[in-house]
């Protein structure tokens, strides 16, 4: 059985139901990325597994959602208070809203490891200062002492990357951790992430917009697309044999090293609004290979020559 | 208008590096001479008034009918660079020649009637549109300040081309901004820089606040432009494999300087810190992970720069020269100018 489940999600806020029936699984010491533009869900996604719906009014309307066994559904808001932070950690993109700005770096760490784990505080400073050595944090026990406001945008990411550790979880998921990072800054932090989840045999849910991070890092990929999973496949599929022409058109769309000039053309029409959804597949009115069934029936993630795919085509020839 | 902004500070000296450079040759549009701008930041109750230099003695040629593409990371100066070609900021010293005449001569109403042939593209379509004008009104407006007539074609049509030109629906002029997408949004900013007929052309981060799939649909529209209408482009960004993609010539940035110009896209960088930012570049491809070890260390606070190299504290390649003498901007045969004491091969 995978180590996290989700099923058939759907996810309604208000009126909208901005995700409408999403499925993947993670296993145990596996990195999968969810992608898709904005709009597609996939931060929703990330709130909805972590149990944190009910900030933005959000409900689950149907599906099923499991965490190794845990059912994460009919789980008390004083169950997923414990899982939170000590079996699932979560890093978002802006890592202030992880840090309090009045509390040293060092105590914000300390806190994982003495509330859900009860550590003594020294016990808590040593592992956090190794933890921060282990993030390569130069001058580790000088930074201890500092607030968030003395350090760089990278380094307070990695800190919130040593917090997410600290009380040793077993499902990591990363919200878009270094989209706010220039780039040589986002490739270490990436690299050392990667490292150190494989190192302890974590889960990693990486949600990110970006097909280098995901090729750099993950051995699985969701595509979602308007709120659906498009396609579910291995990362060799994802980019040498997609399923689903929108992964396809999608990678596509990134300019490669030496590309010719002119080659480059995008997805026409525009990211659907979930005010707005067109009916059937949801990619119909973008989609290269569209055909009158595309817009009269919703297609059912299914397994495709490589991977899953939601497409009413056979097979997706791969340049069109 | 931001021109009317003044330079914050005193006017900085002019460096022997900016006076030897080069005469600008017949091929380019814009000429950029020791162009240098500088901050103050203001003296709190605590702390010192302290200067930053945000573009610090950048001279660089942009040649006609090209697309040359200035990279850095945040804080490299680079969008402060594309304010002071347009003039829509000025100097502190240095100077900027388009078409052979020297923007800092200008009076406020010469200046004006010469932006009809140099236009900007904003980052963000969203702030850069009156939310409460129909796109057919943000069109016409260029005209109405400039006093520009309409042509042959009046009016209504000289908008609906323009409309066209940037592929977009004729039924969308009467909409207001808040009824388009990001990319439609972006369509339309560059619809009103080519409004005047402008032939040069700054690109600030066009799309940088636009999805993958739109990203790509505004580089082709803008290329399928440049041909048309035989622009020349400065083309902001950071994203250097996008750069590599759309431009003749890349400059790269770091602290305010430049500190390498490759003159062409396929070139293999010589400075480190440009090597540093093409080995931070994940490719689309998993088959070519990476490990990522050539950079430690993070991006040096402008306000406290170093007296040698700026990059010298991250530098694989770093000795005592580097952080003693800042290295000149020195080049080959071929136009390839790095600023780097050890150049890599």
């Amino acid at each position: 059985m995978a180590f996290l489940s989700v099923r058939g999600l759907v996810v309604g806020i208000g009126r909208l139901t901005p995700l409408d029936g999403i499925s993947f699984e993670i296993g145990k010491g596996e990195i999968v990325g969810v992608v898709g533009e904005s709009g597609s869900g996939k931060s929703l996604t990330a709130m909805s597994v972590m149990g944190l719906l009910p900030l933005i009014g959000g409900k689950v309307k149907a599906g099923a959602m499991t965490f190794d066994g845990i059912d994460l559904l009919t789980l008390p808001p004083a169950g997923y208070r414990a899982l939170r932070g000590k079996r699932m950690a979560l890093i978002s993109q802006n890592p202030m809203t992880s840090l309090d700005p009045i509390i040293r770096i060092g105590a914000q760490i300390d806190q994982m490891s003495r509330l859900h784990l009860g550590f003594e505080a020294e016990a808590a400073k040593a592992r956090s200062i190794d933890l921060m050595e282990q993030l390569r944090i130069p001058d580790a026990a000088t930074i201890y002492g500092s607030y968030p406001h003395q350090l760089s945008g990278g380094m307070k990411q990695r800190i919130v990357i040593a917090m997410a550790l600290a009380a040793d979880p077993d499902l990591i998921i990363a919200d878009e951790p270094t989209t706010a990072l220039d780039v040589t800054i986002q490739a270490q932090i990436i690299q050392i992430m990667v490292e150190l989840v494989r190192e302890r045999g974590l889960s990693l849910m990486l949600v990110t917009h970006d097909m280098g991070v995901v090729a750099q890092a993950c051995d699985r990929v969701v595509v979602l697309y308007a709120g659906r999973v498009a396609e579910s496949n291995g990362a060799g599929g994802i980019f040498e044999a997609p399923s689903h022409p929108y992964t396809r058109e999608l990678v596509r769309c990134i300019p490669r090293e030496g590309q010719p000039p002119g080659s480059l053309k995008g997805i026409p029409g525009a990211v659907p609004s979930v005010m707005d959804y067109p009916s059937g597949c949801r990619f119909h009115p973008r989609c290269p290979e569209a055909m009158p069934i595309c817009e009269a029936s919703v297609p059912a993630l299914e397994r495709k020559t490589t991977g899953l795919a939601a497409c009413h085509l056979e097979t997706v020839h791969a340049h069109v | 208008m931001p021109m009317s902004e003044a330079a914050m500070s005193d006017r900085g000296e002019t460096t022997p590096e900016s006076a030897s450079s080069a005469k600008p040759m017949a091929g380019d549009l814009a000429t950029i001479r020791g162009l240098t701008r500088e901050y103050v930041s203001s003296a709190g109750l605590f702390s010192m008034k302290r200067t930053m230099r945000a573009v610090n003695d950048v001279s660089l040629d942009v040649p006609r009918g090209k697309v040359t593409g200035v990279v850095g990371e945040s804080g490299c100066g680079k969008s402060t660079l594309a304010r002071l070609v347009l003039r829509l900021i000025d100097s502190t010293s240095g100077t900027v020649a388009v078409n052979g005449v020297d923007l800092g001569s200008l009076t406020a109403r010469e200046l004006r009637k010469l932006r009809r042939n140099m236009q900007m593209v904003f980052q963000d379509p969203y702030s850069a549109i009156d939310p409460r004008y129909t796109i057919r009104d943000a069109l016409l407006e260029p005209f109405q300040i400039q006093g520009v007539g309409f042509g042959a074609a009046g009016p209504v049509g000289a908008i609906d081309e323009l409309i066209a030109r940037v592929g977009l629906s004729p039924r969308l002029a009467g909409s207001y901004p808040h009824q388009l997408s990001g990319g439609q949004k972006q369509r339309v900013g560059i619809a009103r820089a080519l409004a005047l007929k402008p032939s040069f052309v700054v690109l600030d981060e066009p799309t940088a606040s636009l999805d993958v799939s739109i990203q790509a649909q505004i580089i082709g529209l803008l290329e399928q432009l440049k041909h048309e209408l035989g622009l020349t482009y400065l083309f902001i960004s950071h994203d250097l494999s996008l750069v590599r993609y759309f431009c003749d010539r890349i400059v790269v940035m770091y602290l305010g300087r430049v500190v390498e110009i490759l003159p062409d896209a396929r070139a293999r960088p010589r400075h480190h810190y440009s090597l540093a930012l093409m080995d931070s570049h994940f490719e689309p491809d998993p088959k070519r992970r990476k490990v990522v070890t050539r950079l430690a260390g993070e991006i040096p606070s402008p306000f406290d720069l170093p007296p040698g190299c700026a990059f010298a504290a991250r530098c694989p390649a770093a000795t005592g020269l580097c952080t003693r003498e800042r290295p000149l901007l020195t080049g080959d045969a071929a136009g390839h100018q790095a600023a780097c004491h050890h150049p890599a091969g």
